[in-house]
């Protein structure tokens, strides 16, 4: 699977939703709205589940066909939607201030992220002209471009999104990498994004009922 | 066998069980305190069965257990084993101050069963996805017992937890995938491919550059499990603000497990990249976290923290064990991780009695802990000799392996910064603790024990462990040897 040809039509959309993918994560980096956030998010996941919808057609494997579809249903709707009423909605969110640095200077950071990922994946580790050698720098990139929106936000539920994000590049990167990653180990690191979206939206929840502002910068009790 | 070992990974849901259908905290505490006795013995009879010989393997790899397994399973379920029947009358006397509501007690037992069992499972497959996905649900299991007390401080330590450790073992994953990837000139088919055993078996002909690549994210990622500088920082704050039988777990179950992981990737990187490559990552992480665990000791404060950051410190020193290498590295670095391991469930669960009787975990508010509670200070004094390795005690004997194992394997100039930094962390730690068991106490110390019979309860697993860790400073068993000679077979370093 991983000698899928990039000039192949399943090699041609995976490297565009790869694409479509990485734009989505700047496009949450640039944000400021936490409804925004959750938007992108969500359309992320959506061509994320569109790309294994691809792959299941370019390998014949009806595990692919279940993984897109759980995609779709989890990470597309399911925790979008979630996020939205639980969060956005009750706690009454709607501008994110808790930023460490401007939105132009993050950008200017994710830029350099998206050159350092092509920098360390490309050499040596991918047979040339493969999709995986096109789709794993992108996934390389939102990856760390989550970790970015992690660090430069403060606000529980910014990291939160940050950390969806990284996942959802890892998982882009599993499909056109090894698209056959066993079904049980999948169907778990599902169970485990659902478990820990319900643990962590208590916490904020809780966070918040406690804090006047959910703010990760007003956390500053626990030092050294 | 198969029976045995998913008995070891069923037998403290006990706990959960009893929580579910409505035991107030004694009986829900002994319930959960009669299943780790069912898994710690099921997993001395599992390392017996083993004998070493041949692994336990079924259900396609799923579930295998060999003698580096079955070790690691052993000193999981002797923690859980000490941690439970430390929980016993330290969540009973929360409950009795009204600290914490019946809900909550049946939240810690439902969470505290539920940690445990998929850290043993965890421990039990051979599939290095269903270890990923069965060390996240530990994270999350062991978050809500952070934050269980429900305070500002506790929920931001346990976010801070959950957010850091997801994202880490996230990075592990990645890991797992390249080196999926690395194998799959091998045509394995799917589980094989990420079946240890034959990815061990096979190693020399996986792709050496993507396995650097998973080596390193695996370190990276599971290390922030573990607590290795720099990916550290949620250790203090968790182990501080958690119940602390609660905390004994993370401290002496979770970081290990995390180790646990790292071997089996250093097990596999060694069959192909070498031992240079390994070394390098292994040390650097190795003495970064003995530096910060040491340097943040000499702060004084709350000894819970304290004791975090030993842990810290512990945590690089087997990792830098397991960069020496060698068979005396490697057992060095096992007998370490079960010495400390025993060492820290004692420390913290003294440190529950000491801030249940003393109404604080601040380290300057402590004294007089030998006149007021003689078992306890006695315990805390012991054990914060045990931990800071002198002798007569387990970790004396591994701290002096490891240093001969680097001596024998890399420059001197390692082995000796070790030591320097040994003697750093033990002035550090020492000066603390000793304030705290020494002076007079404070006039009115309320027992916070209704009966008799609690007070015994919270000595017993003091003692326990104790007693455990002066054995193995004066003598080795012999099927301890035995299992420790089969599991560096088995990592074949």
């Amino acid at each position: 699977m991983e000698n899928l040809a990039a000039t192949s039509a399943a090699g041609v959309l995976l490297d565009l939703s790869g694409v479509l993918i990485l734009l989505l994560a700047f496009a949450c980096l640039a944000s400021k709205l936490f409804n925004r956030y959750v938007v992108y998010y969500g359309a992320q996941s959506v061509v994320l589940s569109f790309a294994a919808a691809t792959a299941a057609v370019a390998f014949r494997s009806v595990e692919l066909w279940i993984l897109a579809v759980l995609t779709l249903a989890i990470k597309g709707l399911a925790i979008p939607l979630a996020a939205r009423r639980l969060l956005v909605t009750r706690l009454a969110l709607k501008r994110d201030a808790a930023m460490s640095t401007g939105l132009s200077t993050s950008l200017i950071a994710g830029g350099a992220l998206t050159a350092f990922a092509y920098l360390v994946t490309r050499p040596a580790l991918l047979p040339h002209g493969t999709v995986a050698a096109a789709v794993v720098p992108l996934s390389t990139a939102v990856i760390l471009l989550g970790c970015l929106s992690m660090v430069v936000r403060r606000h529980t539920v910014a990291q939160l999104i940050g950390w969806l994000i990284v996942e959802n590049g890892v998982f882009l990167g599993a499909i056109t990498l090894v698209a056959t990653f066993p079904f049980i180990v999948e169907a778990g690191i599902f169970l485990d994004i659902v478990a820990g979206v319900l643990i962590m939206v208590v916490f904020v929840s809780g966070l918040t009922r406690q804090l006047a502002e959910a703010s990760a910068a007003e956390l500053r009790e626990l030092r050294g | 066998m198969t029976a045995l070992a998913i008995l070891v990974a069923l037998g403290p849901l006990t706990g959960p069980a009893a929580a579910l259908a409505g035991a107030r905290a004694r009986l829900a505490g002994v319930a959960q305190a009669a299943g780790a006795v069912v898994a710690f013995g099921c997993s001395l009879a599992l390392l017996a069965t083993l004998d070493g010989g041949r692994p336990l393997y079924a259900w396609d790899g799923f579930l295998y257990v060999d003698a580096l397994g079955g070790f690691f399973v052993m000193t999981v379920a002797a923690v859980t084993l000490l941690a439970a029947v430390g929980s016993i009358s330290y969540v009973a006397a929360q409950e009795d101050d009204g600290e914490l509501s019946g809900f909550q007690v049946r939240l810690y037992y439902s969470f505290f069963g539920l940690f445990a069992s998929l850290m043993l499972a965890a421990l039990e497959t051979g599939n290095l996805g269903l270890l990923f996905v069965l060390i996240e649900a530990s994270t999350l299991a062991s978050a809500a017992l952070v934050g269980l007390e429900g305070r500002a401080r506790s929920l931001e330590a346990a976010w801070k937890y959950v957010i850091i450790s997801s994202l880490g073992v996230t990075i592990a994953l990645a890991g797992t995938l390249f080196l999926f990837y690395s194998g799959s000139g091998l045509h394995l088919g799917s589980n094989l491919g990420l079946t240890w055993p034959y990815l061990v078996a096979h190693a020399g002909a996986l792709a050496p550059q993507s396995l650097r690549l998973a080596f390193l994210l695996a370190v990276v990622g599971y290390g922030t499990k573990v607590g290795l500088a720099p990916m550290h920082t949620w250790l203090p704050d968790a182990h501080a603000e958690a119940p602390s039988p609660a905390s004994a777990m993370l401290s002496a179950a979770l970081l290990n497990t995390g180790m646990y992981a790292i071997i089996r990737f250093l097990a596999i990187a060694h069959g192909r990249l070498g031992s240079t490559y390994p070394r390098a990552v292994l040390l650097s992480f190795g003495f970064a976290s003995i530096i910060i665990g040491a340097l943040f000791m000499v702060r004084r404060g709350n000894f819970k923290r304290l004791f975090a950051y030993s842990s810290v410190e512990h945590m690089g020193i087997i990792a830098v064990a397991l960069g020496f290498g060698g068979v005396l590295g490697l057992y060095g670095a096992l007998l370490q991780t079960l010495n400390h391991a025993l060492a820290k469930a004692v420390l913290f669960l003294s440190s529950g009695d000491v801030s249940l009787r003393y109404q604080t975990r601040e380290a300057t508010r402590v004294r007089g802990l030998l006149t007021a509670v003689p078992v306890t200070g006695g315990a805390l004094l012991l054990a914060t000799f045990a931990v800071l390795g002198s002798p007569p005690f387990g970790l004396f004997l591994s701290e002096l392996t490891i240093v001969r194992a680097g001596f024998a394997s890399a420059s001197p100039v390692f082995p000796l910064l070790l030591l320097a930094l040994l003697g750093l962390a033990f002035v550090a730690f020492a000066r603390t603790t000793a304030g705290m068991v020494t002076g007079s106490p404070p006039d009115r110390l309320a027992s916070p024990y209704r009966s008799r019979t609690a007070v015994a309860v919270t000595a017993a697993p003091l003692v326990l462990g104790l007693a455990a860790l002066l054995v193995l400073g004066l003598w080795i068993p012999i099927g301890l040897d035995t299992v420790l000679r089969h599991s560096i077979v088995v990592i074949g370093l």
